[in-house]
């Protein structure tokens, strides 16, 4: 039977990938025992799916990068499970998807192949490893601007310029984002971290977090190839706003050139005075 | 010097902006109300509704404009070459200086 979802999808007429998204959601609620959720309905009838949206892990289906199933999600406040966007997805798998809004082949292959995939999922593997990041040491300093404040750890830690953070042991870094980053995003919602295994290059992308505004990419601070991801933030993405320069870390990685690639990341000092003209200049 | 500078090269050596394909762009201007460093202009009244104004406001390497975008008409250069150029000008000032 596979996994069961409350599927929200995006069900949209303003382009083909939204009739792609609707598919999905067909076919899980006939393949699986997920129920549906009409987005439309939903907006003007939070009660009907109430329980439904409580009771399963929330699948949400977006069809383009407008991503309106995750705002519509977003903004009933839900927690979401795990979700697709047809775009990427179609473009991941070479696939190019019509500018009609009718269903081709082409669009019914790949609604098929992320049904399968969708309904395969789940597989976990426990992955007992030693925890080399168990002496970071956190001292902040703070940066004030309104009602918001700003922390930065004093030492341990590198910064890229796009608000990424390594702390080194060894040649393995833990990676995260900066204060600033979930305080501009606000409340994050869903975390994409980089595939365990794959080979990045410095200022590479590592993944993507995304909230109700915007989605951020997470900049690689080095080359190096993902040893690790934080499982926590698959069910409690929370945490990297409550705590993203140790709870809310995102992955780990083998580094392939530490001595090269450190002089073009900062220190505590550097980061600290771009923070605060970021914060200055942009911060809303 | 009140230049502008990323990983202390002059952002205005550093070719980074968002591209826009003006065949797909729908002007639904997701990315223009997203972007909170004034790098588009809406042009209401024109034809061409949507333009980069101000690219080097841009910050070197984020893509999020693009992330917003439904049709998928932005697009950014390339990062890893973007990475190699900027070392090679880093070099190049650092043998100057």
């Amino acid at each position: 039977m596979g996994r069961s979802y409350a599927v929200l999808p995006c069900n949209g007429l303003d382009k083909n990938a939204g009739g792609i998204a609707r598919e999905i959601a067909l076919a899980l609620g006939e393949r699986s025992d997920s129920e549906l959720i009409c987005p439309v309905f939903y907006r003007v009838a939070e009660a009907r799916y109430s329980k439904v949206a409580a009771e399963k892990p929330l699948l949400v289906l977006d069809g383009c990068s407008t991503r309106c199933a995750s705002r519509l999600a977003a903004e009933k406040g839900l927690k979401i499970a795990a979700k697709v966007t047809v775009s990427e997805e179609a473009k991941a798998r070479n696939v190019s998807l019509p500018k009609g809004l009718r269903l081709d082949e082409a669009g019914l292959s790949l609604a098929s192949a992320i049904v399968e995939a969708l309904l395969a999922e789940e597989k976990k593997e426990d992955t007992a490893r030693e925890d080399l990041f168990a002496g970071m040491v956190y001292d902040y300093e703070i940066y004030k601007k309104d009602k918001f404040i700003f922390r930065v750890p004093r030492s341990g830690f590198l910064f890229n310029e796009n608000d990424c953070w390594a702390y080194v042991v060894g040649h393995r870094a833990r990676i995260g984002v900066a204060d600033y980053v979930q305080q501009s995003l606000s409340d994050i919602m869903f975390v994409t971290p980089p595939a365990i295994g794959a080979r990045i290059e410095q200022f590479g992308e590592m993944g993507t977090i995304e909230s109700g505004k915007a989605v951020f990419e997470i900049v690689a601070p080095f080359t190096g190839t993902v040893t690790a991801v934080n499982e926590a933030l698959a069910s409690s993405p929370e945490l990297i706003n409550e705590d993203p320069y140790a709870k809310g870390w995102i992955a780990e990685m083998e580094l392939a050139d530490l001595e090269g690639e450190r002089e073009f990341l900062l220190d505590f000092a550097g980061y600290f005075n771009v923070l605060k003209k970021k914060v200055d200049e942009f911060h809303v | 010097m009140s230049e502008e500078t990323f990983m202390g090269v002059p952002r205005d050596r550093i070719d980074w902006s968002p591209r826009i394909d003006y065949a797909k762009c729908n002007y639904c201007l997701e990315c223009a109300k997203f972007c909170p460093h004034n790098v588009y202009e809406v042009r209401a009244d024109e034809e061409i509704k949507l333009v980069v104004k101000n690219p080097l406001n841009c910050v070197v390497f984020c893509r999020a404009c693009g992330k917003t975008c439904g049709p998928d008409a932005i697009t950014f250069p390339d990062k890893g070459e973007t990475t190699r150029l900027i070392k090679e000008i880093r070099k190049e000032m650092g043998s100057n200086g």
